[in-house]
């Protein structure tokens, strides 16, 4: 699970082009979206296509990514949990 | 009108108001050095490479403005290029190109027009006037000239920041801007085509 955790803190960096963020800055528990990292709106259907692209998880439902996307840790959960690839 | 101030910022050299801005980079790394030195905005590097360019610029034209950041909405934004967003656009048809491989990215997708580069700038400094982006077949002074002089027909504009913005990949990009200002100041170059012009080629 901490491989994953850290392995997703790695691809939010990179796909969001969070340039001056570490994955050790980003708490498991943090919320990624409001206050945390800041995330955006769009930053969140990045977040979306990362995890089909990535994961082969496709959320059929975008409200979906309001409970998934709460912070890193309940992300890596679904990710293990509903994985395809 | 006249001109208060004014950039030239290409892939290779910096300077503002006719003083060179020494720095040892090129292309790409040059805006990101340039952000590193004075900002510090993190939505700088989710932009795309028109964007940086016209926010880069913008900062270094804007700096030391008094009342910077104050609402105001008497300033356009006026943007003229050749390329439009072609560099994003490139970016983004190369992850709609493989049907096998097929993720559409969102946030390269929001920078494929032309026209937020301009949002980009009125976000930061809070400027509530007239923004556009004008897409022209090759630098032409009297274009510029021309389409920012057209700017201060309505009643609310008084000044305009803008001028030639053209990125037609990440790494080659130029940007001739200035603060253009309707007022009359005998000490301040005259906003004309020849002025312009000189301005390009010359400082």
């Amino acid at each position: 699970m901490d491989d994953l955790i850290l392995e997703l803190k790695k691809q939010i960096i990179e796909v969001l082009n969070l340039e001056d963020v570490k994955p050790e800055d980003i708490d498991d528990d943090a919320p990624l979206f409001g206050e945390g990292l800041g995330l955006d709106s769009i930053d969140a259907l990045e977040l979306i296509v990362l995890m089909e692209k990535n994961y082969g998880i496709k959320l059929k439902d975008p409200n979906q990514g309001k409970e998934i996307f709460k912070s890193v840790k309940v992300m890596a959960d679904y990710i293990k949990n509903n994985r395809t690839k | 009108m006249i001109i208060r101030r004014w950039i030239k910022l290409t892939d290779t050299s910096v300077s503002l108001n006719g003083k060179k801005i020494e720095t040892e980079s090129c292309g790409h790394a040059l805006l990101t050095h340039l952000y590193r030195e004075r900002n510090d905005y993190p939505k700088f590097f989710k932009m795309d490479a028109l964007s940086k360019l016209g926010f880069i610029a913008t900062e270094l034209l804007l700096h030391d403005e008094s009342q910077r950041f104050q609402p105001r909405g008497d300033r356009a934004v006026i943007f003229i290029g050749k390329s439009g967003s072609l560099a994003d656009d490139t970016n983004y048809q190369k992850t709609i190109a493989d049907k096998d491989n097929y993720f559409p990215s969102p946030s390269v997708f929001v920078y494929t027009l032309p026209n937020i580069v301009t949002g980009e700038v009125a976000i930061r400094n809070k400027y509530y006037g007239e923004t556009c982006f004008h897409v022209i077949d090759e630098l032409r002074a009297d274009k510029i000239a021309d389409i920012i002089s057209d700017a201060f027909q309505d009643a609310d504009t008084t000044s305009v920041v803008g001028g030639w913005l053209e990125c037609s990949d990440e790494e080659h990009f130029e940007a001739y801007l200035f603060i253009v200002e309707a007022s009359a100041d005998g000490q301040a170059p005259e906003w004309n085509k020849d002025t312009i012009r000189e301005i390009i080629n010359n400082n």
